[in-house]
């Protein structure tokens, strides 16, 4: 190879890497507005021991949950309207229904409202009538083996089949 | 055209230029390896695979991976210590070696994990991903792990635990006895049985011979005096030693010599150290009432309600109306008739039985029946039952003459 | 017909039209004085630049480039700044622990926290070695050229030390440990020693009477937006003077020839019927001033050079941060003053007068903090800035280093600079506890801790 040839695969080699490294710094600095640890509410969360829930429907405000219990069964069914996010209310049913889901039997004791813009949904969270686009979601339910409380996994979404059984 | 005039210094320049490229490249590779290169890496490996061999592969796939932190947003920490303790929510690992043990449920049952964090009671750097960092201590975070190995260094009688207590007490100050704090306990029944109050203030009351100490744990390392004492130069071996012969450290102080032994020097060094301006919110100091204050009777009352014989009218909520008198059932709204007497009443109103009238009431009660309190056959029978129950404990007390007056409406 | 020959173009290396490329990067390595001379006008990033520079203006060991070195450091101080503007949080509750996310929670957190810390202390040195420099070439002076008005490119320099002090200070409080918080509290009293205005002064940095919310928010928009935008306003503001005076004021006489030398006659546009019609083209007769290889292209030969130092800089930079850690202390704690309480490293020459100059004459006594915190710096700032009025050496010395006729002041200045450097020193290594002198072989007393 003559001198001219080894300088300028040199110059090549050196101004590529360096350009690589310079690039990948900016790429560093990008990286580093990912956030690798979230500050964001957890999204499993104990909320409290399978006795403290009653027959029938439980809400909790703060998860926008409503947790239903038939016996030793329990589901739970999201508060959030998905038409804009917000909370449904519940309402009590005339006399319980029982209706077939997803193959599965639901013994049906409510429905649902939604006061910003009249969503309905019937008791198994399926929407019934107004602007809601999708069903209510259902979220994942499971004890937890430290103490035995119901853990509600609200990223975790399951079909109208799931039941937790005790 | 032109040529471009020839320039010395390419010469010079390009070996220049190759030099730079090449720290440029070195100190990229190194500051990302240098990112990659945490223990947590490692520790998380090792933890997946004992829950793969201990539990299986799919749970396995459920351990998590990348930083773990809680977040207590009412305490203000962001606690990182499960990205290597990761065991501290598994159950089955309360004999393996740290990192990988298992919290004791107990406490946990009391102080969740989500509602206090880590570092609210073992103390440590929560912020620090890395060991020596999260420990402690390390220049600039001087509040170290509260564990076994600074007992250790202190050469702590008994418990090596025990210092830990010193965070229970934050919170835990105003309560005469801790469960579960018994170093912080025999301090506090120091102070009580040695008069330390004579002299000292201790929280807001006390003496003003000897200085204020309710928070005296936040007084400043150097403010001490430290030219008396031997090894190490820290506030709490300053307390220990203070305690054991306070004028060895303070030559003309008038605080008698206790003659306390090592155990209980050190018990009210960590007491005092505990004593610190610490700003929790209410809701985690125990005491804070959470609802308005009963007197005795008052509980009293409700305690029998809610357990004598007729809870049951209780449970079903038949009492938010009803009396029953002859059971000490009261009524809070009192807008039906008394039941003790129902069998009698019922059939002198309506002309039925109470067996009837449950399976077909009619006016109120039939509104009531139907929608708000719903009864199964089961609970109709048993109902009966207990009124039956009533009626005779009626008879019984208006027969001895005992009879409460019975509630009008 | 006679024709002036225009000179024929080979057949690979036309120059195309104005804004048509030959080749890509063809601006950054021209293939002929043609191209390098369009690459100035072609490249934005280019612009600033002359077509034709002095071969002294481009040694070493003339301006060991300090101008470019802090250009470039400014540069990264700003590159570096942008992540951590999105993951600082300025607010008295949540700074400290914001810093610790980046220190250990942020991917490459820690290194681009010290990129940026280590690159503010060494822009501090590098400005200053720059004036330093500037002082002791004379290049404050005008040369021989038009219109040259060197005197004011170096007030403007002497702002912009001002400003790069400014910038370091204010981003010193942004940790908010107590390294911070005292460092802070240190200037800010020394502020107030100022007579008559001295407390309404320290109110107003301060937002308050205490350093709180307020002097973090104050403290924060200063280093983020107001600082930078003068700084770089004055950047740029110093460059096209630079560029209207000449370039370095060595540029000013390299080269020169003793006498004008006949050029070659230079060919106009402009046309004449006559001219059309004959194929010649009236020309220009010129005298060259300069020696033809005292200059060389801008492109590639400027810019390969200050090339080389940017990225240089960049991964000295690079590779210190990697290699040492940024300190960050304990949390601001308002109640308990560290021991030694020292302001930043820049400003060390200033407390150690601070703290030697209090006067007690009778029962009259003069605050060291005012002599040495205001009267002191403010003499030293307001004679630099005058200083090249009060200059009265030749022409002659401008652009050359130590040179007869400017030794006395240069040996003054050096010796001023060696006497901040001592004290500098001495404030670092040899103030312990208390502000107790500690010979650098004495060990400093351990310092208590809670457990």
């Amino acid at each position: 190879m003559s001198q001219k040839d080894r300088r300028d695969f040199l110059l090549r080699i050196g101004s590529t890497a360096g350009m690589c490294a310079i690039g990948y710094q900016g790429a560093a600095a990008l990286r580093s507005l990912v956030p690798n640890v979230s500050y964001d509410a957890p999204t499993t969360v104990k909320v409290g021991l399978p006795s403290e829930f009653p027959e029938g429907l439980k809400f909790l405000p703060d998860l926008r949950l409503f947790v239903f219990r038939e016996g030793n069964v329990f589901h739970a069914i999201s508060a959030v309207c998905t038409h804009l996010g917000c909370t449904v209310r519940a309402e009590a049913l005339p006399a319980p229904e029982t209706k077939t889901v997803d193959g599965k039997p639901l013994r049906l004791t409510h429905r649902f409202q939604c006061p910003c813009h009249g969503s309905r949904y019937a008791g198994d969270g399926s929407n019934v009538a107004g602007p809601a686009p999708q069903p209510l979601a259902w979220y994942h339910l499971a004890i937890a083996p430290d103490d035995g409380q119901l853990v509600a996994d609200l990223a975790l979404q399951v079909d109208h089949d799931f039941r937790l059984t005790l | 055209m032109e040529r471009r005039t020839n320039s010395p210094y390419p010469r010079l320049d390009r070996p220049v230029l190759a030099v730079i490229g090449l720290v440029l490249v070195l100190s990229t590779v190194l500051f990302t390896v240098g990112d990659r290169q945490h223990e947590w890496r490692y520790y998380q490996y090792a933890f997946r695979n004992t829950v793969s061999e201990k539990f299986g592969p799919d749970k396995a796939k459920t351990v998590a991976s990348g930083l773990q932190q809680v977040w207590v947003p009412s305490l203000g920490r962001a606690d990182r210590c499960m990205t290597c303790h990761q065991a501290v929510k598994w159950a089955g690992f309360e004999s393996a070696e740290e990192p990988f043990r298992t919290h004791p449920k107990e406490i946990l049952r009391s102080h969740p994990i989500e509602k206090y964090g880590c570092t609210s009671c073992h103390g440590g750097q929560g912020w620090a991903v890395d060991l020596d960092p999260a420990h402690g201590p390390v220049e600039h975070w001087e509040d170290p792990v509260l564990g076994a190995s600074l007992g250790e260094a202190y050469g702590l009688v008994d418990n090596k635990s025990a210092m830990m207590q010193m965070n229970c007490n934050v919170c835990h100050r105003y309560d005469r006895e801790t469960k579960g704090a018994d170093f912080i306990n025999l301090g506090k029944v120091l102070v009580r049985d040695k008069g330390c109050r004579a002299c000292h203030t201790i929280n807001s009351r006390g003496g003003t011979i000897g200085p204020d100490l309710t928070f005296v744990g936040d007084k400043a390392a150097e403010q001490y005096d430290f030219s008396r004492l031997n090894g190490q130069k820290t506030a709490f071996a300053w307390h220990v030693a203070h305690l054991k012969e306070p004028k060895g450290l303070v030559p003309d102080t008038v605080m008698p010599n206790f003659h306390l032994s090592t155990k209980e020097a050190q018990a009210l060094a960590t007491l005092i150290m505990s004593w610190r301006r610490s700003p929790v919110p209410a809701a985690f100091v125990p005491g804070v009432p959470h609802s308005d204050p009963r007197t005795p009777e008052e509980v009293v009352v409700e305690e029998r309600m809610k357990t004598g014989p007729g809870a049951w009218f209780v449970s079903t909520g038949c009492f938010v109306c009803h009396s029953i008198k002859v059971f000490g059932i009261t009524s809070p709204a009192q807008i039906g008739p008394d039941l003790s007497n129902a069998v009698e009443d019922v059939q002198a109103r309506f002309g039925r039985t109470i067996d009837d009238f449950l399976a077909s009431p009619t006016g109120t009660m039939s509104v009531v029946l139907s929608r708000q309190i719903i009864l199964t056959p089961e609970q109709k029978q048993v109902a009966i039952g207990k009124l039956r129950e009533a009626f005779a404990e009626y008879q019984k007390q208006k027969a001895a003459g005992t009879l409460k007056p019975a509630a009008s409406h | 017909m006679r024709a002036l020959k225009l000179p024929s173009l080979p057949p690979d290396q036309e120059p195309g039209a104005p804004g048509v490329h030959p080749r890509p990067l063809w601006s950054l390595r021209p293939k002929s004085d043609r191209q390098a001379g369009d690459a100035v006008v072609s490249n934005f990033m280019l612009h600033w630049f002359p077509a034709k520079v002095s071969r002294a203006s481009l040694d070493w060991n003339y301006s060991f480039w300090l101008g470019t070195v802090s250009a470039a450091l400014l540069l990264l101080l700003v590159v570096s700044g942008g992540p951590l503007l999105f993951l600082y949080v300025p607010s008295v509750e949540r700074a400290y622990s914001s810093i610790k996310d980046i220190e250990f929670a942020v991917t490459f957190g820690s290194w681009i926290r010290s990129v940026h810390r280590f690159g503010a202390h060494l822009m501090v040195a590098a400005v200053f070695l720059h004036m330093a420099r500037v002082f002791l070439t004379g290049a404050y002076k005008n040369g021989i050229g038009q219109g040259q008005r060197r005197e004011f490119n170096w007030v403007l320099g002497v702002f912009m030390l001002l400003a790069t002090l400014l910038l370091s200070f204010t981003g010193y409080l942004l940790p908010w440990d107590q390294l911070a918080f005292w460092a802070v509290t240190v200037g800010t009293n020394i502020a107030s020693s100022i007579p008559l205005v001295g407390p309404q002064v320290r109110e107003l940095l301060l937002g308050g009477r205490a350093i709180d919310q307020p002097t973090l928010i104050r403290f924060y928009v200063m280093h983020v937006i107001v600082l930078p935008g003068a700084l770089g306003a004055l950047f740029v503001y110093h460059m096209w003077r630079v560029r209207k005076d000449g370039g370095l004021a060595r540029a000013d006489r390299a080269g020169r020839l003793p006498a004008p030398v006949a050029a070659a006659p230079v060919a106009t546009k402009t046309y004449t019927l006559l001219g059309v019609a004959r194929g010649t083209s009236p020309a220009v007769t010129t005298n060259r001033l300069v020696d033809e290889e005292a200059t060389v292209n801008a492109v590639p030969d400027l810019t390969r050079r200050a090339a080389i130092v940017v990225l240089g800089t960049f991964a000295v930079l690079s590779a210190m941060a990697v290699l040492m850690r940024s300190p960050l202390e304990e949390p601001a704690n308002a109640l308990v003053t560290p021991n030694p309480a020292k302001a930043p490293w820049y400003f060390l020459w200033l407390q150690e007068i601070v703290t030697d100059t209090t006067v007690h004459i009778g029962s009259f006594t003069i605050n060291g903090a005012f002599i040495g915190g205001v009267v002191l710096p403010g003499l030293i700032v307001g004679l630099l800035t005058v200083w090249p009025w009060l200059d009265r050496s030749p022409r002659e010395a401008a652009g050359a280093w130590f040179p007869q006729t400017r030794r006395a002041q240069n040996i003054t200045f050096l010796i001023l600079t060696l006497a901040i450097l001592i004290l500098t020193l001495v404030g670092t290594f040899c103030r312990g506890p208390y502000w107790h002198f500690y010979w650098p072989w004495e060990t400093w007393p351990d310092i208590p801790t809670r457990l």
